[in-house]
């Protein structure tokens, strides 16, 4: 019996045997669900997975016809990470007319709300040139970044540091005005990059800083669509659940921690979201395919609920992805197809 | 009342955050002859494991685990005293940790010094954008058992291997285990940069250290 040749979490190359390859779709499919309390995957799904990560070549596609849209998040920001020297502007021309980019998204180094409020000024002027020079829809994105409303970096008391004194009550106030201060902040950034002509607006990563930040993202998102009703909001999340670092925010009576996917999406809808991104973290000590089997799971899972749009998000370290700074094309083809083929996905 | 039912009612306690019920369970479990080390180790602290593990599942939320703590702290109290004195207010380990110089997400690291907390290590919380040396300093004045370092970007990464070899060059490295963590940490990266090991998440990094540290 043959070898198949795949990857570990962390992108390293390792050999499996066919046993060894359905054991770890399996096993990913029915951790997502127990976690999720979600159903797993049905033995053709598996078959399905089996069958791509068998493939004897190096880069899969979908079928013509199968194809979605492919939108980018932090674009400018990736090419420089990458050492490339290339200007914003110029960065998003590659995107959209080198990479395939069906979305463009113009954002700052920082790439969160907070420190681009008093600078709007002048990224409205990148904006207006970007608009010039590109055809894609543009987005401006940004983190609503809860971290940087807490001391040192902002006026509140640190959270985190009043969470290990036992000051519950305190920590949890400190929540509740960093979320009021980064709603203030959002409604202005966004509101001027979309008065300077942006397509819409990306709240990237929301979430990272617990159930505050996501409360924020969905808050400001309910301010913006009443002040613009044709506004494109697109609300990437930043991990598979939402960390209940406060516990008890709630959104329309809907406690936010500890919510999966399939239940973010609907708070999504409430607040006047017009694209969803849902996020499955890599686990970089699991296999790829134990990896992409439980990310398509919960995937799956919040695509069969959801009444908007889903980009998933593919990359370094989510979607099955490994986490890598360049993750190898072999996987990334391998989650992306799997993935829009069977969570019948809007874009990655 | 059967061994096992001790146990698991001492475990309940924690699970329910009622340091009411704990210090009663801890009281009357050493009226019946319980071991109060077999009532910590395999009761209250089975019980701040398994909320450990629903936490990382998105079951139990972080203020309820420092409630939970409390009440594991109230009872522990209580059975420490029936311990002899050489084993009372042993600390599972000594640990100095922060986020590295340049990097000032601490929101993760902020959670695994609550959990380290919480399971009972004595926990020197350095901060965010931590300079090497203040690692070093704290690591030899405290005598610490495990030095663990976060950083969540790549272009911040390197102060990991920065650290092992400050440590190296400060005669400590043999006498720390050394842990990594953060969003672009791997198995791999401890691997390479010579670490003990990588916490992939709060429950993974308490079972290796407690595997080490035994």
């Amino acid at each position: 019996m043959g070898k198949i040749m795949t990857r570990m979490g962390d992108g390293f190359p390792v050999e499996m045997s066919e046993n060894q390859l359905r054991g770890d779709l399996a096993a990913g499919t029915e951790d997502a669900a127990d976690r999720g309390k979600i159903s797993p995957l049905s033995k053709e799904e598996l078959q399905y997975l089996f069958d791509i990560f068998n493939s004897p070549y190096r880069f899969v596609s979908t079928e013509p016809g199968k194809e979605v849209v492919l939108s980018y998040d932090a674009a400018p920001i990736k090419l420089m990470r990458a050492a490339v020297n290339v200007h914003r502007i110029q960065s998003l021309q590659i995107h959209e007319k080198l990479l395939g980019a069906d979305t463009i998204e113009l954002g700052h180094i920082d790439y969160s709300f907070k420190p681009v409020k008093p600078i709007v000024g002048t990224e409205q002027t990148v904006l207006e040139q970007t608009l010039l020079v590109t055809h894609a829809p543009l987005f401006y994105g940004a983190m609503p970044n809860l971290g940087l409303y807490r001391q040192p970096d902002g006026p509140f008391p640190n959270p985190s540091e009043l969470m290990q004194l036992g000051k519950i009550d305190e920590a949890r106030q400190s929540y509740e005005m960093a979320v009021e201060d980064a709603v203030k902040d959002i409604v202005y950034v966004s509101s001027a990059m979309y008065d300077s002509g942006a397509d819409g607006i990306n709240m990237d990563t929301t979430g990272a800083a617990g159930d505050a930040d996501f409360l924020a993202g969905l808050k400001a998102a309910e301010i913006l669509k009443q002040k613009y009703p044709d506004i494109c909001i697109e609300l990437g999340m930043a991990g598979e659940f939402v960390l209940g670092l406060h516990g008890e925010l709630t959104y329309h009576g809907d406690r936010l921690a500890g919510m999966y996917a399939h239940d973010q999406v609907k708070m999504a809808e409430k607040a006047g979201v017009t694209i969803f991104g849902p996020v499955v973290n890599s686990k970089s000590s699991r296999s790829c395919p134990w990896n992409l089997s439980r990310a398509i799971t919960f995937i799956k899972a919040c695509c069969e609920v959801a009444n908007i749009p889903i980009h998933v998000n593919m990359g370094m370290g989510v979607g099955g992805v490994p986490m890598t700074a360049h993750p190898p094309v072999d996987i990334t083809s391998r989650a992306s197809k799997a993935m829009v083929e069977l969570c019948r996905l809007d874009g990655l | 009342m059967e061994k096992t039912k001790w146990l698991e009612k001492a475990a309940q306690a924690i699970l329910d955050a009622d340091e009411a019920a704990a210090q009663d369970i801890a009281e009357k479990s050493l009226a019946a002859g319980m071991d109060p080390l077999e009532m910590i180790n395999e009761g209250f602290a089975a019980g701040i494991r398994k909320m450990g593990d629903l936490f990382d599942r998105g079951e139990v939320f972080l203020p309820g685990l420092v409630v939970a703590s409390d009440a594991m702290m109230a009872a522990v109290k209580i059975l420490e005293q029936a311990l002899p004195k050489d084993k009372q207010d042993q600390k599972m380990g000594v640990i100095v940790i922060g986020t590295v110089e340049g990097d000032i997400h601490d929101i993760g690291k902020g959670i695994i010094v609550t959990m380290l907390s919480v399971h009972g290590y004595e926990v020197h919380d350095l901060g965010r954008d931590v300079p090497i040396e203040n690692f070093v300093t704290k690591a030899k004045e405290v005598n610490a058992d495990v030095v663990g370092s976060s950083a969540m970007m790549t272009t911040t990464q390197l102060g990991q291997k920065k650290l092992e070899e400050a440590l190296k060059a400060a005669g400590l490295r043999n006498k720390v285990i050394t842990m990594v963590g953060g969003a672009v940490a791997t198995d791999h990266w401890a691997k390479r940069i010579g670490a003990d090991f990588y916490g992939e998440s709060p429950q993974d990094t308490l079972e290796k250290l407690k595997e080490r540290l035994n």
